[in-house]
């Protein structure tokens, strides 16, 4: 088959999913789960067979087709693949197919949820694959969108205490509630999409409003002025969704609120649309803006990687932990972005694809231990490790990979950014990276043993008298479908440790293509 | 260079690497395979045999009669950047990593084999589990050992951290367990900031990951200064130098075999090792040496001191494991390396024997507490003599002299007077121990206390009769094996055997026949000592709590109720903004009759004013 061809698939296989299941009548689930399952198995097919016909030594951007979409504004549905989109459309299949997985037991509506997720992950194989402007820009919206929905039907509530000094925002907000969380999610990321839309088309006609495609317009030398308030625009544009600070407080009401499978996703691939678009769009179409701001970009990455870390280390809800962990490893995506070095790039996308699978798995993994404890409040907790081994073993994976534990993909990715940042003169920065990676062990493993070590029901029983019932009834190891997710995600973060030219070898090549012309410099010089 | 001779008929490269892979299949069998880690002892098996392949390959590689320069390359490409590999994965045999090798898969044989006995009561599970765990430890050891260059170091080293962590929360239901490997994993990682940091400079400086004396050139006096004290940062964290060192003493809530194999003979060995590895950049940073001599030989002396308080056997040997560190610490920064690396290899050998003697007679008596023991040595004569050879070995052995002749050379008075001071203390210590435990009036637990299986007996013995060998073939292997200089015959050592023979005679003194009140009677200047490490660890709890965790609390707070409130106030203000707007649609005809004339006459004063 053609490459072409298999990119369309890719792009295209969740939504035609999605159209069939909207068609479908919902009592049928089971068809409704292998429709979904189909959806996204032939979607990550195609990703891998794109990848793998990708001629490495070529490089560039290959598998190009190009339908006509609106001629009259120079609107094609252009899609093609380079060694950036194609490990990005690899993992969006990987983490799609663990998803459904994960949302197998989806009681409530399960055609409308499985039909959304599909529609959400179809909108980001759309962004990843495609080179036309407009249509980035659209399959953004349908990327982010459905998540409304998803976090306000599917979601689950939690009270946030009152306090500060706007406390009196909590007589009309429901803080913390799933509609609060979606609608605060969604909002945040539409302020973020008008400034992109605002950048998007001071671009379109600046460069004579022939035509939006990326290839086009990265030829265009955009006017110096231009260049720093569009890069501004499009970083904060598209970095809200990364989950740039002080952007970033949608992400764990948001990620707390939603159900598993959407917390996946959306931490796992949709918080990698904002980084991919920081650095496909702002950074190589704005080149001079890039590096006149890079220091703003690194500077604020290197809080975020902090910030995020030691939010996290404060939180005893055990989503929230999780999510403001995402916040702070986005933080070393966005610090490779910035170092403007070979190592720094290729880190900051290996790290959205170890990122991806490692919060993937971290999400899976805490829908399960909810699913059983009905509770994710983590100092109640104590001794899961005995009724749950498998989760406990998996739970202890992902931890250890989030902390930067060489063999597990986390690793090559950060070494490389903090490696990056300092050839590219901000030992600060790399220091701050390294510290971030012990603030992230304490948290992680701190989490981990007041879940699944020590004996177990300890917390309860301090207060309880003895024979007082089991607080936790429903504890139980992950069991059929449940490994399957857990077992997929687990095996990919070990093959890209042990070998992280499973995934490097590819995003050099990209690196190669794009950073030269940004940085301004000679390849050789910024290795 | 000097090609490595041929062993077994093969390359020597691919023996090397069979040594990594023996115990990595064994591990991948654990781990992988439930039903075969649940049957217990067959699982322990898998991991017995792979451990005593990997120990044969080591073995065959020392005895393979290379000459001093032979080396053995084995290496894949590993990380690529700009379609250029800079970082390699693979097997590098030298005349450093193979004495070290063996060493490593020596240990860990004993140990395994040893912990057949020790831990038979365990479930069967948990018991598998065990041995994959050993297995990894054994992995991730020798790859830290055989790495070319600092960057699979630092994968070995990390790994090695792993391995340490999931071994001390062996029993993780235990609350002190559960906290002690957290803590082990917290220390050594703050610590390796500082060799993740080493690695970075050394590459931007050089673009090169190696510490070959070419790659020393490029960084120049003052790369080699900052990669040497950023390394060293991560082997204080290892190798448990003050006064990151009070993480070993609690890890010894793991089973004691594992704290044989840990925390004495290879693990914390580790940080000595990278000393040992990478010694062409520590010898070029004098100032970095320093400051190693001085904490070094500090350690030295204040974990001897300690040493002398503990009333847990096993924590007497944590501390002495510090203050023996300290020793390789300071010896290194004398610039005796080779001094460092023997009294490196020797450590290891009588170190698993004090810890594994020690934990038969644990064994017996099911108890730590040296006051539980006593008068042990009549029921238990293999065990408690061999526990004497260790004690005897830890006093006396040859390779301290070495090492105070290397600090006595280099004209550190200060740091040499502490390692003599300390080296008394030693023989103190140990001296107290041995009398406490094995001789005197028999506790109530000793009278029904058995001697060990063999399993257990069998390496404590082996490891006894390597103990006296090194002793007494030291001056004719040592040479061979880590290349020391002579071992000098100056008053250095005559001070040193008098301070440890007066040392055993004053713990004689003391615990001997006649003694007292044995466990309150070191009193003012021990108790003092203990109060002492305590603050240390309390001082680490405080920044710990009070620190780090209330900062945290206050950045979650601010994140919460300021950054996000500001979200918040935005969505509320056009909430109420938007409410109060809608109070103009009154549907009342006179209010917006009203409306349009004030509009009109703001208009009409408008244009005026324009105008």
């Amino acid at each position: 088959m053609q490459g072409a061809t298999l990119v369309q698939i890719a792009v295209a296989a969740p939504l035609v999913a999605f159209a069939v299941l909207v068609a479908m009548p919902g009592r049928l689930v089971g068809l409704v789960r292998w429709t979904s399952v189909v959806g996204a198995a032939v979607s990550l097919a195609a990703a891998l067979g794109a990848a793998a016909t990708y001629d490495r030594t070529a490089a560039g951007i290959q598998h190009v087709s190009s339908l006509p979409f609106v001629p009259s504004l120079g609107i094609a549905l252009t899609f093609g693949v380079d060694g950036w989109s194609l490990p990005l459309l690899v993992l969006t299949g990987v983490i799609l197919l663990a998803g459904v997985f994960a949302s197998w037991d989806v009681k409530e509506r399960p055609r409308d949820f499985f039909a959304l997720l599909l529609l959400l992950s179809g909108g980001v194989q759309g962004v990843f694959a495609s080179l036309d402007l407009f249509v980035f820009f659209l399959c953004y919206e349908i990327a982010v969108l459905p998540m409304y929905l998803l976090i306000a039907i599917w979601g689950t509530s939690k009270r946030v205490a009152k306090g500060g000094p706007l406390g009196f925002v909590w007589s009309r907000l429901d803080i913390g509630g799933k509609e609060y969380a979606a609608m605060k999610l969604t909002l945040m990321l539409l302020v973020g999409s008008a400034l992109v839309l605002f950048a998007m088309v001071g671009l379109y006609v600046a460069a004579g409003s022939q035509s939006f495609d990326i290839r086009d317009l990265a030829k265009v030398p955009f006017e110096r002025n231009l260049q720093l308030w569009a890069f501004v625009a499009l970083w904060v544009g598209f970095g809200s969704l990364a989950g740039v600070f002080p952007f970033h407080t949608w992400s764990p009401d948001g990620h707390a609120a939603a159900p598993t499978a959407v917390s996946m996703l959306h931490a796992g691939v949709l918080m990698k649309l904002g980084a991919y678009g920081v650095i496909r769009i702002g950074m190589v179409l704005l080149p001079e803006g890039a590096r006149e701001l890079a220091w703003l970009v690194g500077v604020v990455a290197t809080v975020n990687i902090l910030w995020g870390a030691l939010a996290a280390m404060a939180q005893t809800d055990l989503k929230y932990i999780i999510a403001y962990s995402s916040v702070s490893h986005m933080g070393v995506v966005m610090l490779g972005a910035a170092t403007l070095t070979v190592n720094g790039w290729n880190g900051a996308v290996f790290q959205m694809v170890a990122h991806g699978l490692m919060t993937a798995l971290f999400f899976a993994l805490v829908g399960l231990v909810y699913g059983r404890a009905h509770s994710r409040d983590v100092p109640q907790m104590g001794g899961f490790g005995a009724r749950m081994p498998g989760i406990a073993v998996c739970f202890t994976i992902a931890a250890l990979s989030s902390l930067g534990l060489p063999g597990l993909a986390g690793f090559g990715a950060e070494f490389l950014v903090f490696l990056g940042a300092w050839q590219g003169g901000q030992p600060v920065w790399a220091v701050a990276g390294l510290v971030g990676a012990f603030l992230t062990a304490v948290y992680v493993l701190r989490a981990a043993k007041a879940i699944f070590w020590g004996p177990y029901g300890q917390a309860a029983s301090a207060s309880d008298p003895p024979g007082a019932p089991d607080p936790y009834p429903d504890l139980s190891d992950a069991r059929g479908v449940e490994w399957f997710s857990l077992a997929v995600l687990v095996a990919l973060l070990v093959a890209l440790g042990v070998w992280p030219r499973l995934g490097l070898d590819l995003i050099d090549v990209g690196t190669a293509d794009y950073l030269p012309a940004v940085a301004g410099r000679a390849l050789e010089v910024l290795r | 260079m000097v090609a490595f001779p041929p062993v077994f008929g093969m390359s020597a490269a691919v023996v090397g690497l069979a040594t990594i892979v023996a115990p990595l299949a064994a591990f991948l069998l654990l781990g992988l395979l439930r039903p075969l880690r649940a049957t217990g002892t067959p699982a322990a098996a898998v991991a017995i045999v792979a451990a005593l392949v990997s120990t044969a390959c080591a073995f065959a590689l020392v005895f393979a009669g290379a000459p001093r320069e032979a080396v053995a390359d084995l290496t894949v490409p590993w990380l690529v950047s700009a379609g250029q590999t800079w970082a390699t994965l693979g097997v590098y045999l030298d005349a450093t990593s193979v004495p070290m090798l063996a060493v490593v898969t020596l240990v860990g044989l004993c140990v395994q084999v040893y912990s057949l006995g020790y831990l038979h009561d365990e479930p069967k599970e948990s018991f598998g589990r065990y041995y994959a765990f050993h297995s990894l430890f054994l992995v991730a050891m020798l790859l830290l050992v055989v790495a070319k260059d600092l960057l699979q170091l630092f994968v070995g080293w990390e790994l090695v951290g792993l391995a340490s962590y999931l071994l001390i929360g062996f029993w993780w239901q235990k609350p002190s367990a559960a906290r002690a490997a957290v803590k082990a994993f917290w220390l050594t990682k703050l610590a390796d900031i500082g060799l993740g940091a080493a690695i970075v400079v050394l590459y931007v400086q050089t673009h090169a990951l190696d510490w070959s004396p070419a790659t020393v050139q490029a960084l120049g006096p003052a790369g080699a200064t900052l990669v040497a004290a950023l390394l060293f940062v991560a082997v204080m964290g290892k190798s448990a130098q003050f006064p990151l060192h009070v993480w070993l003493p609690d890890a010894m809530e793991g089973p004691t075999p594992v704290s044989a194999l840990l925390h004495a003979a290879t693990m914390v060995a580790a940080g000595v090792y990278l000393l040992v590895r990478a010694w062409p950049i520590f010898d070029a940073a004098p100032d970095v040496r320093l400051a190693m001599a001085w904490i070094g030989a500090f350690t030295g002396l204040f974990a001897s001191v300690v040493a002398c308080a503990q009333t847990d056997i096993k924590k007497v040997l944590a501390y002495s494991t510090c203050a023996q560190l300290g020793y390789m610490v300071a010896a290194a920064g004398a610039g005796a390396i080779d001094a460092a690396y023997a009294h490196l290899i020797g450590h290891a050998a009588f170190k698993a024997l004090l810890f594994l003697g020690a934990g038969c007679l644990i064994h017996a008596v099911h108890s730590n507490e040296l006051a539980d023991m006593g008068g042990l040595l009549r029921r238990l004569k293999f065990s408690g003599g061999a526990f004497i050879v260790g004690a005897l070995a830890l006093g006396l052995y040859p390779s301290k002299e070495l090492v105070l002749a290397g600090v006595g050379h280099a004209g550190l008075q200060g740091p040499l007077v502490l390692l003599l001071a300390a080296a008394g203390l030693t023989a103190f210590y140990m001296t107290r121990s041995v009398l406490l435990a094995l001789f005197g009036p028999a506790s109530a637990h000793a009278d029904h206390a058995h001697e060990a299986p063999a399993s257990m007996l069998a390496p404590v013995l082996l490891l006894a009769l390597l103990s006296v060998a090194g002793f007494a073939l030291f001056d004719s292997v040592a040479p061979v094996l880590v290349a020391v200089r002579e071992r000098p015959h100056s008053w250095l050592g005559h001070i040193a055997h008098g301070l440890a023979l007066a040392g055993f005679a004053v713990g004689f003194a003391l615990y001997g026949p006649r003694r007292r009140d044995a466990l309150a009677l070191p009193g003012v200047r021990a108790g003092l000592a203990f109060v002492r490490a305590a603050a240390v660890d309390r001082a680490f709890q405080a920044a710990y709590r009070m620190g780090l965790l209330a900062f945290s609390r206050s950045v979650a707070w601010v994140d919460r109720y300021l950054i996000d409130g500001v979200m918040n106030l935005s969505a509320f203000a056009s909430q109420s903004g938007a409410e109060r707007a809608r109070r103009i649609q009154t549907g009342k005809t006179y209010d917006y009759l009203t409306a349009v004339v004030a509009g009109l006459l703001l208009l009409a004063v408008a244009s005026v004013y324009a105008r």
